[in-house]
């Protein structure tokens, strides 16, 4: 029997996951760890946190402790629309925690592919980043949006457009509606916004509903490939795990397609982000797209050891029953349990069964 | 179990009643009790008494899924959170208010005294007009008096603090109210519960209108 103690562990996770990228055909990506500042400067709208670590170099240049990934590979590597290239990484990275004061180093691990993207590539993403947070926690919920969808909803409302993002991202239909009652929405627009709110869950209803909040060709555009990628999703078995939801989105000036968030059960916040973010391979001024996603370890990492904190055995002993102790346990390791010994019973250990051979001294 | 974050304080008490109202009701819970968490019996619920200020950092965190807070709160500290219901209690507005003989000197930047330093910052930045923002914990309305701010940025109720202090009120910045609001995972993971907890508020509070 596999040790399942570890392997919902950081360490565990990530050799897990490079070994499922690597079975993709995904190539290592290993960047260093400084960058010039001007990378973040000119980007920050795409960074997470906007704070940065700079330090000067020895030329006087102002560098920065890398706070992501994706900028350095999409300015580092060679894009071009005539083909495709999928990368993986494990790295550090050094930015404020979320919700945090601190700067925090925190493990990250990700996928991008740049170049050609077209339905396959979208695809298979999606099932890899099913199968990532399924290394995190068998209880997962991977909510899907598309920014052709929101973008074209949010271009129906130009004078209000950031509040009413605002009120989509909150699902805040009560505010919405006394904005609506002001500026004498039409009942078409009330009730495309109130579907974009509500259509929320299993794809299958929510696309359906979501059908009928089309009011521009880009929502239609957007619902069309939510459909054909929903229906790999469930040839490949990957459907019911996959919720649509319009309140996530994400930075327009950088995204431009499909949008990944994903939770896992006892966490409380998002744990994986992702999308399609053609517009910044723009920006560096390369031909071709780019979609991704990230997996914030780190950041889980105190809610999975909480979970996990248990043994299958706990093996006490005294100083006379040490030898004994460690031969119970070998045993016990070698048909795949797992043992902790210790001369008490340690505070905030779980376990499923105790051997105590302080007992035995006793007798 | 659907964890709830009520805020200490006669606007938790008015929530609670409508929340045991529609059926969640505690029978441990005692007004006069100093527990601060509550659960029911058939173990549908569970309370937390929080100050109003910490509800929004006990949902976003997760500790409750969900939670009552003043719409002040969440503008000032727009928390990661889905914001579910009006519960149209706890009225208010965020004003901008001055000395009664008060008059802009557009050649200097304004004074501003707050606690809502955010809600403050973000109003005069889309007006365009420079600040200098003085970040206070209470008794805002002295700021003005003792000259140290030109305006004050703060919550009013009825106007008499303002009145009595020789106040009044010069710009409208939002009208304030209890808002249910919802952990983003809870709202996947226990989406039955939470919205139909959601759904049976809203009705209840139409039903008061």
């Amino acid at each position: 029997m596999k040790n399942k103690i570890s392997d919902k562990r950081e360490e565990s996770i990530i050799s897990q996951l490079s070994a499922l990228y690597m079975q993709y055909g995904y190539k290592r990506y290993k960047p260093g760890c400084f960058e010039e500042y001007s990378l973040y400067q000119e980007n920050k709208d795409f960074l997470i946190g906007k704070n940065v670590i700079t330090f000067s170099d020895l030329n006087g240049k102002l560098m920065a402790m890398r706070p992501d990934v994706t900028l350095s590979l999409i300015r580092h590597s060679d894009v071009s629309d005539k083909s495709t290239d999928k990368y993986f990484y494990n790295e550090k990275v050094y930015r404020q925690s979320a919700g945090g004061r601190n700067y925090k180093e925190i493990s990250q691990t990700g996928v991008e592919v740049v170049g050609s993207i077209d339905g396959a590539v979208v695809c298979e993403l999606t099932i890899l980043i099913c199968k990532t947070l399924e290394a995190v926690s068998d209880n997962y919920i991977l909510d899907i949006s598309h920014m052709g969808f929101t973008e074209g909803l949010l271009n129906e409302f130009p004078s209000n457009r950031n509040t009413i993002s605002e009120y989509l991202k909150a699902k805040n239909l009560h505010d919405f509606y006394l904005l609506a009652a002001k500026e004498k929405y039409s009942q078409n627009l009330i009730n495309a916004f109130e579907i974009a709110v509500n259509a929320c869950g299993a794809p299958e209803n929510a696309l359906n509903q979501a059908n009928s909040a089309i009011l521009n060709s880009t929502m239609r555009d957007a619902i069309a490939e939510l459909n054909a990628l929903y229906e790999l999703l469930k040839e490949f078995g990957f459907a019911d795990k996959v919720n649509v939801n319009f309140s996530a989105t994400a930075n327009a000036d950088y995204y431009n397609g499909v949008i990944f968030n994903g939770y896992v059960e006892n966490v409380p916040h998002c744990v994986l982000s992702g999308g399609r973010y053609d517009k910044l391979i723009d920006k560096f001024s390369k031909r071709g797209g780019a979609i991704g996603f990230a997996l914030y370890l780190g950041e889980i990492e105190r809610y999975l050891a909480k979970q996990n904190e248990t043994v299958d055995y706990l093996v006490v002993y005294s100083v006379e029953t040490q030898v004994q102790a460690l031969r119970t346990a070998q045993k016990l390791l070698s048909d795949g349990r797992s043992v902790r010994i210790s001369i008490g019973i340690p505070a905030g250990l779980g376990y499923k069964k105790l051997i105590d051979l302080t007992e035995k001294e006793a007798t | 179990m659907i964890n709830i974050a009520l805020p200490k304080g006669r606007l938790g008490e008015k929530v609670y009643k409508l929340l045991s109202d529609i059926g969640y009701k505690c029978d441990e819970y005692s007004k006069d009790s100093r527990k601060l968490i509550f659960s029911d019996k058939k173990g549908e619920v569970s309370y937390f008494w929080v100050k109003p200020s910490d509800v929004a950092v006990y949902v976003e965190l997760g500790a409750a899924d969900i939670g009552v807070a003043g719409k002040d709160i969440l503008d000032e500290y727009c928390p990661d959170v889905y914001e579910l219901a009006d519960l149209k209690m706890g009225r208010c507005s965020m004003c901008v208010a001055a000395l009664e003989d008060f008059k802009d000197d557009l050649s200097s930047p304004l004074r501003v005294a707050t606690k809502f330093v955010h809600t403050a910052e973000k109003y005069y930045n889309e007006m365009g007009r420079d600040i200098e923002l003085i970040k206070l914990n209470g008794s805002i309305e002295l700021a003005p008096v003792l000259g140290i701010s030109d305006v004050i940025v703060d919550i009013v109720e009825t106007g008499t603090t303002l009145k009595e202090n020789n106040l009044k009120v010069i710009g409208r910045i939002s009208d304030i109210s209890a808002r249910l609001i919802a952990n983003k995972s809870s709202y996947k993971f226990k989406n039955g519960g939470v919205l139909s907890i959601c759904e049976e508020l809203r009705k209840a509070v139409e039903n008061c209108d």
